[in-house]
């Protein structure tokens, strides 16, 4: 522990600060870690259930630089990220962590920062250029063990903006909360008068029965709420 | 912030000259197209619609066709099979849209193009573009998994922004039905799409 503070100490001391002084604007750009899973990216992907915005925008966790917190406190109704009494499924990991950022646009990038507490354990120069995909980063954990709360800031280079994921991590097995166990997501069952079913695999052949009609597969899928198929003629054939 | 973007985007068609709602003349509405029993309804965008409407569909064109891209690519070159599928529903079902909304445009007397220009007007640049596409096929096996999956993942995370943005601001019953399901099913992407980032 001791060791680690004193190497996050190096590295605040051989990072030089800088000052941006941008116009105040908004980000259009947004972005989150996709794996190991975040708080966020579990909203969106159904682990955790009814999050509110990040359910639908697990993108948009935007504040001012510098927050400690897992919301970015732009929008209210991300809030919910802080809220550590939710089932938050922790990543079990060595002290090695990769960890990949999935974005749905692009800005010129300062850097990337990952706390634990108030240790920085992991800084990566944006070099001031909009990211190119896939963008992974691998962090040294040593030090920590246990369930952790490690806390990845994008510090976007021309807004005052940042975006924030929290994830949730077991190091080295030790200690800490136990896992929930992972929900599944159960097919939804199958609406009155037919088979087809949201959730479910259908190969490119297969036969449902939807509102009194019978269609054909005519691509494979998992179907998907708004995948109905009188909504998704180039997926089901009437026959 | 998405009520700028809005704003921005709805003073941006205010200067090309397009006032707010608009109605089409009757008589011109897209109806009997000559569907026989086999064929789905063509939707057809009834006639009052308003700048977000527009905007909406003008920005899903460009959307849709960046999608069907690099679906596309990923239809060749994704290894996992669950990928593979998914770029091939995808890439069905966003030309069926895209054809739905070029009737609604052509309806209402809109241009298909701008609608890069409008995602430009929001300050950001878009995720995809024919080069970044155009990289991914360098790429190959679990490399090339990773980048198609974090691609369309944030790609539809957009769409679904669009979409929310449409259903609060639009009028149009049909361009509002049409976001609803937008928002659903690619939310209903992301969620595969996350499941499969996990397990990479």
């Amino acid at each position: 522990m001791i060791k680690h503070a004193r190497k996050a100490a190096f590295l605040f001391a051989a990072i030089p600060v800088f000052l941006f002084i941008t116009p105040v604007g908004t980000a259009s750009a947004h972005g989150y870690v996709s794996s190991p899973p975040s708080r966020q990216a579990q909203c969106a992907s159904g682990v955790v259930k009814n999050c509110g915005g990040p359910e639908w925008e697990p993108q948009s966790n935007e504040g001012d630089k510098g927050k400690t917190t897992c919301a970015g406190g732009d929008r209210s109704d991300f809030n919910v990220l802080d809220n550590d009494s939710l089932p938050w499924q922790a990543t079990s990991t060595g002290t090695s962590l990769t960890m990949t950022w999935t974005f749905t646009a692009r800005h010129r990038t300062r850097d990337y920062e990952y706390y634990i507490g108030g240790t920085r354990v992991g800084f990566v120069d944006g070099g001031n250029a909009a990211p190119v995909d896939p963008v992974r980063h691998t962090i040294n954990l040593s030090g920590f063990s246990g369930r952790q709360k490690l806390r990845a800031v994008w510090n976007i280079a021309d807004t005052v903006k940042a975006f924030y994921s929290c994830i949730d991590i077991n190091i080295n097995g030790g200690g800490g909360n136990p896992t929930p166990p992972p929900t599944t997501t159960n097919p939804t069952p199958p609406p009155v008068g037919g088979t087809w079913a949201a959730n479910t695999y259908y190969a490119t052949g297969a036969q449902v029965t939807y509102g009194g009609s019978s269609y054909k597969c005519l691509q494979a899928h998992t179907s998907l709420t708004g995948w109905e198929p009188p909504n998704a003629a180039s997926l089901w054939q009437k026959i | 912030m998405k009520r700028l973007v809005i704003a921005i985007a709805a003073a941006v068609l205010a200067l090309a000259g397009c006032g707010g709602e608009a109605i089409v003349p009757e008589g011109q509405g897209a109806h009997g197209h000559g569907a026989d029993s086999a064929a789905p309804p063509v939707p057809t965008a009834s006639a009052r619609f308003n700048d977000a409407d527009v905007m909406f569909v003008q920005m899903m064109v460009d959307h849709l066709q960046l999608g069907i891209s690099l679906s596309q690519v990923a239809m060749a070159k994704a290894t996992k099979q669950e990928a593979k599928d998914l770029a091939g529903a995808i890439n069905t079902t966003q030309r069926e849209e895209l054809s739905t909304l070029k009737s609604w445009l052509k309806l209402w007397g809109k241009p298909e193009e701008g609608g890069a220009n409008l995602h430009a007007a929001h300050g950001g640049q878009p995720l995809l573009d024919d080069k970044v596409i155009g990289e991914t096929k360098e790429k190959s096996g679990a490399e090339f998994d990773l980048t198609f999956l974090n691609l369309m993942a944030g790609h539809q995370g957009a769409a679904v922004e669009m979409a929310l943005a449409e259903k609060k601001d639009g009028m149009n019953p049909e361009v509002t039905a049409y976001a609803e399901r937008v928002a659903n099913t690619r939310q209903g992407q992301i969620q595969q799409m996350l499941k499969a980032i996990s397990e990479q």
